[in-house]
């Protein structure tokens, strides 16, 4: 990355009497590798890198951005950013909380190096999934694999003094297999991810994990049983609870959502002023804490600074069951009297920083996972699911069961296939009634903006015992 | 422009000299142009620039690919290539890439795409659209966007084109109460033939009669798709067509090739005709591109392939290569031979769906999958709409909706719409029998 260009850029913008102005630049090494049932189909290697003005003049926002590192190239686009800051020509100006400027570099270190681990080490982790697969007992009649390694470095620079230096390495893996026994199919899909080096593919264990999805697909094929419906209890192990707090809890609690800013696409929340919920307002049972954290460390999510340069904190969604804080940016954060949390970021130089999430979980309680099934009578136990949505006012969810079990009296019974709960944010988080106390993250890739930006985030808890909720 | 056809031709000379079997350049200088609309306010215009060269080559069937932003890179960047394919892993599959001389159709793109001057003026036209319909008072945002492409594409294997791309489309949703909205699109390759009114009309109209709307009921009904709803179901064939996902199973297509997977009344192609936003004269490998019908009559004719998956299946390409896989361009369904309101007539008991997101699937090969339902959702009886509805979830099988589609509109919509409704589509009204209806409990 050329810093004078950037700075230059900077200096162009904010020569026009702006009220804001940045620079954000970004340069990415790229690798991807796609693999079909154990064939590598294609292994990409590449670089992107560029950089974007994003000015605030009379109250209007414009942003503009190119791959072409040059000053010429730099003055285009703060020219353009300024003048298309002008014509939005706004009723309700655009201000941004206050931040002071901030001079520092971050990065997450890796202890083994991506670039240092050889193209064919990284090709051979992938096809030992699929042997291992191929000879785990069970028909796996199809897989699809991809793993991507981004190493990203920034450069963030404003009209108020900021320059912000980081470095990120980020792995990630996606799998999807199906299960073909009796005729029949089922199918399943896995994503991990880490910032750091190497090392963090080699903690993963990918082949044991796909090998007990295959084997639990095949259970499900063979042993599972519907469930005959009606009110009962569910436990939802921490992949269940981390989507559920992802999608009903993260999503909704997106400021820009509430003052609408989303309403065309992602939608808006069933949160807002002047409705029955708010700050305040109980979403759920004393138990359910939720939260956003970006400064896990190594985490997918992980950030110390977001892309408006501001620090990066734990923010408290829903605390013991009320709603508490909002996620912020610079711009929602003055909307409504606030200062920004550090919830703007963006995949690549060329998008707007919108509000998102880091890593959203469940915060974990006292009791162990089998104290928390040793007290159900009748009901479930959702350990992963496949099928999942909400409507876009992040209130009417539904969870299919993946890996999900009978429980009888206190005890784990046989597999149950299929399992569906279809019901409120607000029914979903009073029924919790206990919490374990081990949290467990996943990867994910959340999805918002337009053009679509999949953001690296991790949704998590420990397992949440849910009293009364119609399963089936 | 010769000048970048001679620099994408230098990168593939470059990279044959170093030794690759075969090489594609495809270099891209797009122009992409967006405003954001919230609350009736413009909140940000965007424009992003951007020129890079995909490079795909292959040495001894082992496929490697890279991204070329920079011409003064291009040594360094295709030694690094070709050292990446001799270490890569053999594709015994790959079948080569398209070899021959084609003739290419001219581009109709739209130079007054190229940079639009105040695409805001847009936006407002569509807002005053939508605000004759559902009055003064509503909340409308959206997209506007517009896209300008030159395309140079060589391949070591023959296919030597020159390709413009245009595009322009808006997306409105207007909500005449919190819980009462409707969506609109308007999409179009030229500017001549984009008419924003048109979007914010139709939100409107729909955000008007979904004001008050109840909770519905669960249960089995009687269907009838608007055009950019059933876009999404469209997308969602077209993709499942594609080879790559039938022979990973993300597919209800495995094995039902010359099977019936429709009533006879379902035609189904691909099509990137000069009129969508996927316009385009040849794909990824320079194969030009044309229209493929899919479901023919109800049969599933073909997959849609590039040249290695159709020596797979001992087929040709279809002209749907993608830089690894193929794609659907832009999907057209067939008119049939009813008018929306003949249509409309034939539901006793029934809904009207107008918009939907969250599409997912439980099992893509079996196609049990769930999606909700937003932007207008109404209680049809006696083929009129009798009230509006909200907080329900369409839960069912992607191939059962296929098989039990009972009647098509005449009218037919050119549709595209953020993540759901994409690929874009020509989508008629659709009627479709026994869909089944969940909610919250």
């Amino acid at each position: 990355m050329e810093e004078d260009i950037v700075d230059y850029a900077l200096e162009c913008a904010k020569s026009k009497g702006v009220e804001y102005a940045e620079v954000r630049a970004q340069s990415q090494l790229q690798e991807r590798l796609m693999l079909r049932n154990g064939i590598l189909e294609a292994y990409v290697s590449a670089v992107d890198s560029g950089f974007c003005v994003r000015i605030l003049a009379d109250g209007g926002i414009g942003f503009a951005s190119t791959n072409k590192w040059a000053m010429e190239e730099a003055k285009k686009i703060a020219d353009l950013a300024f003048r298309y800051a002008k014509v939005a020509n706004r009723k309700d100006k655009i201000t941004f909380a206050e931040e002071k400027g901030v001079e520092t570099k971050w990065i997450v270190g890796q202890k083994e190096k991506v670039e240092d681990i050889s193209p064919e080490e990284k090709i051979s982790k992938f096809v030992e999934i699929n042997k291992s697969l191929s000879s785990c007992g069970v028909n796996v009649a199809a897989t699809m694999s991809s793993c991507r390694m981004d190493l990203t470095s920034k450069y963030f620079a404003n009209s108020e003094g900021s320059r912000i230096s980081s470095f990120v390495p980020r792995i990630a893996a996606f799998i999807f297999i199906t299960v073909a026994e009796q005729g029949k199919t089922e199918q399943a899909s896995e994503q991990f991810g880490c910032s750091g080096g190497w090392e963090v593919f080699r903690e993963w264990n990918i082949p044991e994990e796909m090998i007990h999805d295959a084997k639990v697909l095949r259970d499900v094929i063979k042993k599972g049983k519907t469930v005959k419906p009606g009110i009962m209890d569910l436990i939802c192990g921490p992949e269940v609870t981390g989507i559920a707090a992802h999608e009903s809890c993260g999503h909704p609690m997106e400021a820009d959502r509430i003052l609408g800013r989303e309403m065309s696409q992602a939608g808006r929340s069933f949160i807002f002023k002047g409705g029955p919920f708010w700050i305040g307002t109980r979403i759920g049972s004393d138990v359910v804490t939720i939260v956003d954290d970006p400064a896990i460390e190594h985490s997918y999510g992980y950030y110390a600074y977001d892309d408006e340069g501001v620090k990066a904190r734990r923010r408290y969604l829903y605390k013991n069951g009320i709603i508490n804080e909002f996620l912020h940016n610079r711009e929602t954060a003055a909307k409504l009297g606030t200062r920004s949390n550090a919830s703007s970021r963006s995949v690549n130089y060329d998008r707007e920083a919108i509000v998102r999430m880091a890593n959203t979980f469940v915060v974990p309680g006292e009791m162990t996972e089998e104290e928390l099934i040793e007290d159900v009578k009748h009901g479930v136990y959702m350990k992963s699911f496949t099928e999942w949505n909400i409507d876009d006012k992040r209130f009417n969810q539904r969870y299919v069961g993946r890996e999900a079990y009978l429980i009888e009296n206190g005890e784990l019974k046989n597999p149950v296939a299929r399992p569906v709960i279809e019901t409120t944010t607000l029914k979903f988080w009073t029924a919790a009634d206990a919490v374990s106390k081990k949290v467990e993250f996943d990867a994910a890739t959340c999805g918002k903006g337009d053009p679509s930006q999949g953001m690296p985030v991790y949704t998590g808890g420990p397992c949440i015992r849910l009293r009364g909720v119609y399963i089936k | 422009m010769k000048d970048v056809l001679n620099k994408t031709e230098e990168i593939v000379k470059k990279a044959k000299a170093l030794g690759a079997d075969e090489v594609v350049a495809n270099t891209t200088f797009g122009m992409y142009r967006q405003v954001r609309f919230s609350n009736n306010q413009v909140d940000i215009t965007l424009a992003w620039d951007d020129y890079v060269t995909d490079v795909a080559l292959a040495w001894k069937k082992r496929v490697v690919a890279t991204q070329i932003r920079n011409f003064h890179e291009v040594d360094a960047r295709i030694k690094k290539l070709l050292e990446l394919a001799k270490v890569s892993k053999e594709n015994p599959m790959f079948g080569g890439f398209a070899k021959g001389r084609f003739r290419y159709q001219r581009s109709k793109a739209d130079e007054k795409l190229r940079d639009l001057e105040n695409p805001t003026d847009y936006v407002f036209e569509a807002i005053s659209g939508a605000e004759k319909e559902a009055g003064s008072q509503i909340e409308s945002g959206g997209i506007l966007f517009t896209k300008f492409e030159d395309v140079y594409l060589v391949s070591s294997e023959g296919p030597v084109g020159v390709d413009n791309r245009s595009a322009i489309e808006l997306s409105i949703r207007v909500f005449s109460q919190r819980e009462a909205s409707g969506h609109g699109v308007e999409c179009s390759s030229t500017l001549k033939d984009f008419k924003p009114a048109r979007a914010g009309m139709k939100a409107g109209e729909i955000a008007r009669l979904a004001k008050n709307p109840k909770a519905g009921d669960e249960g089995v009904y009687d269907v009838i798709f608007d055009p950019l709803i059933f876009g999404s179901s469209l997308a969602v064939w077209a993709s499942m067509a594609s080879a790559f996902d039938v022979m990973v199973q993300r597919s209800i297509f495995v094995n039902k090739l010359g099977q019936k997977v429709a009533p006879k009344i379902v035609t189904l192609k691909d099509n990137p005709a000069a009129y969508s936003l996927a316009s385009r004269v040849f794909d990824d490998e320079g194969v030009p591109a044309r229209e493929n019908i899919f479901i023919d009559k109800g049969m599933l004719k073909t997959y849609l392939h590039n040249t290695s998956t159709a020596k797979i299946f001992k087929t040709e390409t279809t002209g749907n290569a993608g830089l690894v896989f193929p794609t659907p361009w832009n999907v057209e369904m067939n008119p049939g031979d009813m008018s929306k309101e003949e249509l409309f007539e034939e539901v006793k008991r029934g809904l009207y769906l107008t918009n939907t997101w969250y599409t997912r699937f439980q099992n893509y090969a079996k196609g049990d999958f769930s999606t909700i339902p937003r932007d207008g959702i109404f209680l049809v009886e006696k083929g009129e709409i009798k009230r509006s509805l909200k907080d329900i979830r369409l839960s069912d099988n992607a191939l059962s909706l296929l098989n039990n589609i009972a009647g098509i509109s005449k009218e037919r919509q050119h549709v595209h719409w953020w993540g759901e409704a994409d690929p874009s589509s020509l989508s008629p009204y659709v009627l479709i029998k026994n869909v089944h209806i969940t909610k919250s409990k």
